[in-house]
């Protein structure tokens, strides 16, 4: 049975469902009693304050408890508040987190989740609105889940909560109020498999988090002008499903990538670099890379909506892919 | 708490052992058989493996990158120290973590490269063990430089704040880096800070390794029983330059000759003479049979095999 519900609701959902299976999983962070963006809200009435713990103002300490509790038996998930403070425990979580597994040889593992609301939703100012999941990419041993629907965020949650690494969790906040089909039963969606959302056979488009729907939306206006274009949802970016991105693009022979995070040194980079270095006999025109402009984001909504990609920069990357552009 | 005469000649022996490993590993990084420098402590040996002596393996200590005391304090021997410092196969790690000391089976916790991240990690150690309901105690040991760290003060407000089974020990030893403290310290004393979070602290003699043993052995006591967190600060003193290569001089010669006066190994070996429990013949026997230890494992470390190359692809992932 399908319902729809709510992003937050998917997210609640799988927090309760891993919270009753395995008693070693927590959640901690700035009032998440509360919940402030709701993900987490009333989880303290069916499991205390014990397992849903506010933490004092400081991410870098939050985030190196979680991963002390890690390396000591439990399953902490750390939320924190807006994506964009991510740096201010950038070293808890690249220089610590992901490399003592490694480090120690696998003496050491470290299971824990960083939950974290992120992305430009219209006038939240330049340090609330970034989308920052490429800045994860470079450091070893994290992975990074940027789920774009309902469905996706409940089963890539609960992988995540399960995996034995530290998972970045991104939840761009204009999703979170967005509704989607979930099914009753319980279901898991596996790190590292991308989803196709739309298929096509001109441009293979592959869009990540708030952009999947922006890329499905000018897919759905290319095809009116008979322009069929496949959007591929990567959904982790690490680990990163290429084999389904590689299908597509021996069908397509042409490659579009948009992301909210920046271009300069994106997602979209890496994806370029590795469609050269891999797939150059099956590029028919040069890689497009959609991505926010290299630049604080600026408050008005007017300025941040001209910063970052919109349905019609997608439309016009994927007609320069095709050499059709106005 | 009373320091017995059998754990006293093991702490001795231990404070021995580091001083003479210390030395060795100097030379052996000097003459570049092993790859990394060295930082050493010498003249405060009493603290790391004082603090040491009233925990359990199952316990958990963060230590920290200066010297062997706390490491060999907790049951890490010559042998894995040097093989893991020359970068062999036969390392805990295989050649993975050299200075970064590590053996969780023992409760030895990570040794960040990062300077005071292990304060974040110590408040998680000891979250986990309180919410596992185990009586497992957390010690975070960390010098008067590293209270400077910004996760210093959200650690002793989450300890407090949560009652933690959590020991922080101030390793005062007068020198960050290259400068006296108070260069760049601003309080004669670190302890009272966490007065400030509402955290008992107390301020002992360094140099006396039963006074370290004692005042140890009663914060773990308290956070064992759930009592809560507690801050101790040991004054010590580091005789030797900041590492291997430092060629010092920023230390007063008349200051060092107070602190060699003040030696804690010296003064130990007092108290067991005058009590009786110690003779020379047993600190003969002790020192030779030291040298053994060690000299068998540098050999051991020399004769190893470096990893193989084709290791670094394992354990990237869990």
């Amino acid at each position: 049975m399908n319902r729809r519900i709510t992003f937050i609701q998917a997210v609640r959902e799988a927090f309760q469902e891993e919270m009753r299976r395995d008693e070693r999983v927590f959640v901690m962070g700035q009032d998440v009693q509360a919940g402030i963006f709701a993900t987490t809200s009333k989880l303290v009435d069916e499991f205390g304050p014990a397992r849903v713990i506010n933490t004092p103002i400081c991410e870098s300490a939050s985030v190196g408890a979680a991963v002390g509790a890690a390396m000591t038996g439990l399953r902490p998930v750390v939320q924190i508040m807006f994506g964009d403070f991510n740096y201010l425990a950038m070293e808890m979580t690249a220089n610590q987190a992901g490399q003592w597994h490694y480090i120690s040889d696998g003496a050491l593992k470290v299971p824990m989740v960083i939950e974290t609301p992120s992305g430009a939703r219209g006038g939240a100012g330049y340090g609330h609105s970034q989308s920052l999941e490429a800045a994860f990419i470079l450091p070893p041993g994290l992975k990074v889940a940027v789920p774009a629907t309902p469905y996706d965020a409940k089963g890539l949650l609960k992988s995540a909560i399960r995996d034995d690494n530290p998972v970045l969790f991104f939840e761009h906040r204009r999703l979170l109020p967005q509704r989607g089909e979930v099914p009753e039963e319980e279901y898991l969606i596996p790190l590292g498999q991308a989803d196709i959302k739309r298929v096509g056979s001109d441009v293979t488009l592959v869009a990540v988090s708030v952009t999947v729907h922006k890329a499905l939306a000018a897919a759905e206006k290319l095809s009116q002008r008979g322009i069929e274009v496949e959007v591929i949802d990567p959904r982790t970016l690490v680990p990163l499903d290429k084999d389904t991105i590689f299908q597509s693009l021996q069908k397509t022979y042409h490659l579009v990538v948009v992301e909210e995070g920046r271009k300069r040194g994106g997602f979209g980079a890496e994806l370029a670099a590795i469609a050269v270095e891999e797939w150059f006999d099956y590029l028919d025109a040069p890689v497009q890379r959609l991505g926010t402009i290299s630049a604080a984001l600026p408050y008005s909504p007017v300025l941040e909506a001209a910063c970052i990609p919109s349905e019609e920069d997608i439309v016009q990357a994927v007609l320069r892919s095709l050499g059709q552009e106005e | 708490m009373q320091l017995e005469d059998d754990k006293r000649k093991e702490l001795y022996r231990k404070m021995v052992t580091v001083r003479l490993l210390e030395k060795r590993v100097e030379q052996l990084v000097t003459a570049a058989r092993i790859p990394c420098s060295g930082h050493f402590g010498l003249g405060q040996e009493a603290v790391g493996v004082g603090i040491c002596g009233p925990l359990r393996y199952s316990d958990y200590i963060f230590g920290t990158h200066r010297g062997f005391a706390e490491y060999i304090g907790k049951g890490l021997t010559p042998r894995e120290i040097l093989s893991e410092y020359y970068g062999k196969a036969t390392s805990l790690s295989r050649g993975r973590l050299g200075q970064h000391l590590l053996k969780p089976e023992i409760g030895i916790m990570p040794l960040p490269s990062s300077l005071g991240s292990e304060f974040g990690m110590a408040v998680g150690t000891a979250l986990s063990t309180k919410l596992r309901g185990s009586d497992q105690v957390t010690v975070n040991l960390f010098g008067e430089g590293t209270a400077g760290q910004a996760d210093f003060g959200p650690s002793l407000e989450m300890a407090s704040l949560w009652q933690l089974p959590l020991v922080f020990v101030c390793n005062n030893n007068q020198y960050v880096e290259l400068a006296h403290y108070r260069n760049v310290v601003a309080t004669e004393d670190i302890a009272p800070r966490a007065g400030a979070y509402g955290i008992p602290y107390e301020i002992v003699d360094g140099n006396d390794i039963a006074l370290v043993y004692g005042a140890t052995a009663e914060a773990v006591s308290r956070a064992r029983q759930g009592e809560g967190p507690m801050f101790l600060e040991f004054k010590t003193y580091r005789r030797c330059t900041h590492y291997t290569g430092d060629p010092g001089g920023y230390q007063p010669q008349e200051e060092i000759e107070i602190w060699v006066q003040k030696d804690p190994i010296d003064r130990c070996r007092a108290t067991m003479m005058a009590e009786g429990m110690w003779t020379e013949a047993d600190e003969q026997a002790m020192l030779a049979s030291i040298a053994d230890e060690i000299e068998a494992a540098v050999k051991f470390a020399e004769e190893s095999p470096y990893p193989d190359p084709a290791t670094i692809y394992e354990h990237i992932y869990a």
